[in-house]
């Protein structure tokens, strides 16, 4: 077989594939009859409204010099990892403000932090394309310098999230701009197992995001500059469960729903999407038209423990939407609030029991957000 | 948990859940952290806040809405999440004596600090009368907040500068109403938990052990404790709460001057730069507002009037001084002049009579001089009968009140300098007539300036594609600026990298042997069947140019399969003694050199591969130790996937060292050259976005590349001009200055005139004949080498200007040759000196570097 007649095969493969996926696109509309937005307003439900004093900042956590790039919250509630590119994670006592850990990092290019499941560990991955953990209990020796726990490496593009999974100190997964996902042994420092990459099984441009099912362990998706999101089974790494298409920009940020059978993601092209996991469906979009026609790309993404709300940092200043999940609609947004951010929010997250949520911002800051009043209880 | 949020789906009644949700607000878990501080007074706390909720009931749903002071409103607010706050308030509640209050805040402070030691012990105890007390209390700390905030809530704001914004604005405000009004540097107090002399973090040590005092609030830490008390020293010695702060002003004689404990912590270019920022950065200059002249509090650009000065005052500190505006006469309010500092500086109020407190009745530019300076001036031989006022100006030459006639020099006689001496009063200072030390003053306060505006660190993005020459690049400014380019572990890991990348040159050979060797069988069996031979041979006999032996072949075959396994790294260093002869016998190989002469048609095989494949048996020996030369040619060894950064300074050279003084300050900036591969980084260069402070890009483009092909059948130089569009193009990047290399031209020189330039199709209307380029070479017929370079740099520089509309700045080199590196990159250092005064200088002068690109080429 020639050359030639093997590129001719492989269009006319090609094709098909896009057809077969185009048509199926067509039959999930024709399915889809209804958003959630306009069953829910059917129902007659009306979006929440926020008081004067129902979400302010009462915190914010001052120390980093550099563009706040990632956070994350330990499981207990109370303690919050961030990384900056002033090249240093620092570990922060979230009631206190206070800094607790201040890790001076090998590579200043990080752009992702995690904390483990029972907060004795940090991991945080670059541009180095390395994903490096740190244990806290470590001492630092004379330069402040924590030694390096353990260095995950093997990615072949810079790691651009990374998270454990849930309830498992030992085991953690990174995303890349490889093209692939990659589940991690870290007493062993080695590979489980890869998911995508060589044989277009997955994504086919840079990942992004993952984001771990709160429900089913086996479970975590992740979002590609191939604009679209990809469901794995962490048992079986050789393809895709599922592939939910779109978005029409990169997919920079994923985050399952708490209930964990639905995702929302957020894109370069301005849009938050909810996606049902057992349909395989698009629940409804999120998008507020701009004044000047532009899409801000949406850069991180949080939900309420209820699920209600879906907070969402856009790539402008400071704007960060808190979406009421059920209406479609923005019902407040943080960068107009008092004592918001000057900068562009780069990283969301709620904490465990849903009490507060932390945003970390290119304005070198943190800044924790809970509820700041009376309400009574209806 | 009763507390804890379900995660229930959206269909359910979530008004419900949406109250629960809320009701539950980070502020109730607060108040059980205060636990650990302060044992014994929880029960306090309890007891209060039940009375305080019958008391308010409706307070607090209320008091939001009255948005009418909306600063004091958040103070209150940050003062209730605060966990210990809410706790000191309630107990103050009772005694609402404002001094007490602040009292409490600056214990809040401090005990954060011991805080995070015990809180893990309480941890337990916390999670149990979590969820009972606290929904209660929430309340009540409400209120007594909002009570205390009107007696104390002020005085918080002096006292703690904690750097909450709200805080900030409310300063303001205050400013504009009550313009120049005294300010009195107030002094940040730390309060330590542990023993008299201790250190304040660990609480160890005495007060003989060495330690480093933070310049706002005289926190005192000992080694093992100062980095990470204060972190990164972004403004010198302060704690990392006390960023932003200003100074303890009894310490600024000790600013910029380095402790010996600091200097064994850090390296020495570490502790320059701390100094450095400790000294000018702009929080920890002398706030303008505490320094009064004739009674007036300075403005800020009064105070930059003052210091930039030809003379400027000598240790100036916060208080009350004079200054005599005619005759640059300087002094403490109260006390004699101290200083004669430039004149005419228009700074502060007018001076007033009793400005030196003198009592002598004869009076100096309106200001009643004091006995002392009376008696210089009759020693001088000034008449001061009958009390006098007199007009004296800067060069000392006075005259009546009311008359014409100047009547003498002050400091006219030699031996009124020696009295002045003797008196312990100014004499004008001799950079009035010393113009050459007028410069270096001026130029000493410029660079003050300077270095509010700019940051001590410029970095440079080296960018280019795979095989572009970055990493050559990266490693040859690694040996020309850094005293050690290469540690004794990193040139072990070099040496094992250059081995493997034999293997694997080799490895490529091999490969392209094979396939020349099947191309010669078809083409000679086409020609047999063509001939029709009845002998019939035996068509295993058939030789190509390209056939090997069988030993060597089965060598071959089993690189080969190990390359394709990929694990060569794996296998290779335990091989490498037994392969070595094998390896060489296989280069010698008449073959080999045959499928070498064709390697322009691998495009795996890098150029670079003769290198070490002509040396192959030194190199895979295992006592083989690379030289400067080989690791400069060697690939991968800057860490190949992720980006490498190195920071450096230029160093000085002699001839550098005669320019004027300003030129100094330049060896000490410090440049950082960040190497990104753009494989390892992906194509849609998601991470740009964090380069956004680098001072200018580098690209790098490898000239010799117009007639390679890269994996997927594009032409490399089409690649790479690809990837500079998509940089080029990046929003991040509007406003950047690029520096494009064109790298390799050793080799295009060579190879220009084997291979068309014309290979490439950007390159299609690359003409020599017509090309009449003026060149500096000085017999005066350029090279078809030069001509093909000027070609591309004026391609890559109409492309540049087509999608930016701004000049691009290009510069050839040779990346193994370190003079040509090291040109390039002070043509970076220059762009970026120029980029900083862009306004300043005329446009023709730096077209003089973008239209003669190849001033640089030698």
């Amino acid at each position: 077989m020639s050359v030639s007649e093997l590129k001719e095969r492989h269009a006319v493969a090609t094709e098909t594939v896009n057809n077969l996926r185009d048509r199926l696109r067509q039959r999930r509309l024709q399915l889809l009859d209804t958003d959630v937005s306009k069953y829910s307003a059917a129902q007659g439900r009306s979006p929440v409204k926020f008081g004067a004093t129902d979400l302010v900042c009462c915190r914010t956590l001052l120390g980093h010099t550099g563009k706040v790039y990632s956070l994350d919250w330990t499981p207990e509630r109370n303690r919050i990892v961030s990384a900056s590119q002033d090249g240093r994670l620092i570990v922060w006592n979230a009631l206190t403000s206070q800094k607790t850990h201040a890790i001076k990092l090998p590579c200043a290019w990080v752009m992702t932090c995690a904390f483990s499941p029972n907060g004795q560990t940090v991991a945080c991955g670059g541009l180095d394309s390395v994903c490096s953990i740190f244990s806290l209990s470590s001492t630092a020796d004379k330069d402040g310098t924590v030694p390096v726990s353990r260095t995950l490496s093997g990615h072949r593009g810079y790691v651009s999230c990374c998270q454990y999974v849930p309830n498992e100190d030992a085991h953690l997964i990174t995303s890349s701009g490889d093209q692939t996902c990659v589940l991690w042994d870290v007493t062993t420092g080695l590979k489980t197992s890869v998911f995508g990459g060589e044989f277009q099984s997955g994504h086919t441009g840079d990942v992004l995001s993952v984001s771990f099912s709160g429900s089913n362990r086996n479970w975590f998706i992740s979002g590609s500059c191939d604009t679209t999101a990809c469901l794995w089974d962490t048992r079986a790494a050789s393809r895709a469960v599922r592939t939910f298409h779109g978005h029409e920009g990169d997919v920079n940020t994923v985050k399952f729903f708490p209930d964990g059978y639905r995702f929302g993601t957020g894109s370069d092209d301005g849009t938050c999407r909810l996606y049902d996991l057992r349909t395989g469906h698009q629940l409804q979009v999120y998008h507020q038209a701009n004044g000047d026609g532009e899409n801000l790309p949406v850069t991180s993404i949080a939900f309420s423990a209820s699920g209600r709300l879906l907070f969402a940092g856009y790539a402008n200043n400071s704007t960060c939407y808190v979406w009421d999940t059920l209406l479609g609609e923005v019902v407040l947004d943080l960068g107009e609030l008092q004592d918001s951010h000057k900068n562009r929010i780069s990283c969301l997250g709620m904490s465990a029991d849903g009490s507060a949520l932390c945003t970390g911002s290119w304005d070198s800051n943190l800044k924790i957000w809970a509820f700041g009043g009376h309400r009574r209880v209806i | 948990m009763p507390l804890k949020m379900k995660p229930d789906s959206i269909h359910e009644d979530d008004d419900c859940l949406f109250a629960v949700e809320y009701d539950g607000p980070p502020l109730p878990y607060d108040i059980p952290r205060a636990v650990p501080i302060n044992m014994d007074r929880i029960p306090v706390a309890a007891v209060v806040s039940p009375v305080c909720i019958s008391a308010a009931m409706s307070f607090p749903v209320i008091q939001p809405i009255l948005s009418i002071d909306s600063t004091k409103k958040q103070l209150s607010r940050e003062k209730m999440v605060s966990p210990t706050s809410v706790i000191e308030h309630v107990s103050d509640s009772t005694a609402v004596s404002p001094t007490e209050e602040v009292s409490g805040e600056l214990e809040e402070t401090t005990r954060g600090l011991a805080f995070c030691d015990s809180f893990e012990v309480s941890e337990e105890k916390e999670s149990l009368d979590n969820e009972s007390v606290l929904s209660m209390d929430y309340p009540s700390s409400r209120v007594t907040g909002d009570c205390v905030s009107e007696t104390g809530g002020k005085k918080q704001q002096v006292v703690t500068f904690l750097g909450i914004a709200s805080d900030d604005d409310d300063d303001e405000e205050e400013d504009c109403i009550q313009k120049r009004t005294r300010v009195v540097p107030v002094k940040k107090q730390p309060q330590t938990k542990g023993k008299k002399g201790s250190c304040y973090r660990c609480f160890k040590g005495n007060r003989f052990t060495e330690k480093e005092v933070c310049l706002v609030c005289d926190a005192k830490y000992c080694s093992s404790c100062v980095l990470r008390a204060m972190g990164s020293m972004p403004e010198g010695r302060k704690c990392v709460s006390c960023i932003g702060c200003p100074i303890d002003e009894s310490k600024r004689g000790s600013l910029g001057k380095c402790s010996r404990m600091l200097k064994r912590l850090l390296n020495d270019l570490e502790v320059k730069q701390i100094m450095k920022t400790e000294r000018f950065c702009e929080a920890n200059q002398l706030p303008a507002e505490y320094v009064y002249v004739n009674g007036q509090p300075l403005y800020p650009e009064e105070l930059v009037a003052l210091q930039t000065c030809a003379n400027p005052p000598k240790k100036l500190k916060p208080g009350d001084y004079w200054y005599d505006k005619v005759s640059g006469l300087w002094g403490k309010e109260g006390e004699k002049p101290y200083q004669i500092i430039s004149p005419h500086l228009n700074v502060g109020g007018p001076i007033s009579a009793e400005a030196s407190n003198g009592n002598t009745q004869v009076f100096i530019n309106g200001r009643e001089i004091t006995k002392v300076e009376l008696r210089m001036l009759q020693l001088a031989g000034v008449q001061c009968a009958g009390n006098p006022h007199f007009w004296v100006n800067e060069d000392g030459s006075y005259q009546e009140e009311g008359q014409k006639n100047t009547k003498g020099y002050i400091w006219g006689k030699a031996g009124t300098k020696l009295l002045c001496a003797v008196l312990s009063l100014p004499v004008p200072s001799k950079s009035i007539s010393n113009a050459s030390g007028d410069q270096l003053h001026s130029a000493n306060s410029r660079s003050i300036l300077d270095h509010l505006e700019h940051r001590t660190l410029q970095k440079i993005l080296l960018v280019g594609n795979s095989g572009s020459g970055t990493s050559t690049i990266f490693k040859q400014a690694k040996i020309l600026y850094k005293d050690i380019p290469f540690l004794e572990d990193e040139r072990e890991n070099i040496k094992v990298i250059i081995q493997t990348n034999v293997y694997g040159y080799l490895g490529m050979l091999l490969e392209g042997r094979e396939r020349f060797e099947e191309e010669a069988l078809g083409v000679m069996n086409a020609k047999q069947s063509l001939i029709e031979d009845e002998e019939g041979d035996a068509k295993s006999n058939i030789k190509t140019l390209y056939s090997i032996g069988p030993r060597l072949k089965a060598f071959s075959d089993w690189l080969l399969k190990t390359m394709a396994a990929g694990n060569l790294g794996v296998i290779f260093p335990a091989a490498s003694r037994e392969y070595a002869p094998l390896v060489e016998e296989l280069w010698r190989d008449a073959a080999i050199q045959a499928t070498y002469k064709r390697r322009s048609e691998l495009g795996l095989l890098p150029s670079v591969a003769s290198y070490f494949l002509e040396r192959a048996i030194d190199v895979l020996t295992p006592d083989y130790e690379p030289s400067d030369l080989d690791i400069l040619y060697a690939e991968g060894v800057t860490s190949s996937s992720g980006l490498a950064c190195l920071d450096f300074s230029f160093p000085q050279t002699a001839a550098e060292e005669n320019l004027d003084p300003s030129d100094h300050l330049d060896s000490l900036l410090r440049y950082q050259l960040i190497r990104v591969p753009s494989r390892g980084l992906g194509e849609n260069c998601k991470w740009i976005d964090m380069f956004e402070d680098v001072g200018m890009v580098v690209f790098v483009v490898s000239m010799s590349d117009y007639d390679q092909v890269s994996e997927d059948g594009t032409n490399k130089m089409l690649l790479a001009k690809k990837l500079f569009e998509s940089i080029i193009t990046h929003p991040i990047f509007e406003q950047m200055d690029f520096l494009l290399i064109l790298n390799k031209y050793d080799l295009l020189e060579e190879k220009v005139e084997r291979v068309p330039l014309t290979r490439c199709e950007w390159f299609q209307d690359f003409n020599p004949v017509v090309s009449r380029h003026r060149s500096n070479n000085n017999n005066g017929n350029p090279t078809l080498g030069q001509l093909a370079f000027h070609y591309m740099a004026v391609k890559f520089k109409r492309f540049y200007s087509s999608l930016t509309g701004k000049k691009l700045f290009v510069s050839s080199s040779k990346s193994l040759d370190p003079n040509s590196v090291d040109a390039s990159l002070k043509l970076a250092m220059e762009i970026l000196k120029w980029s900083e005064e862009r306004a300043n200088i005329c446009m023709s002068e730096y077209s003089m570097y973008s239209t003669e690109p190849s001033s640089f080429s030698n």
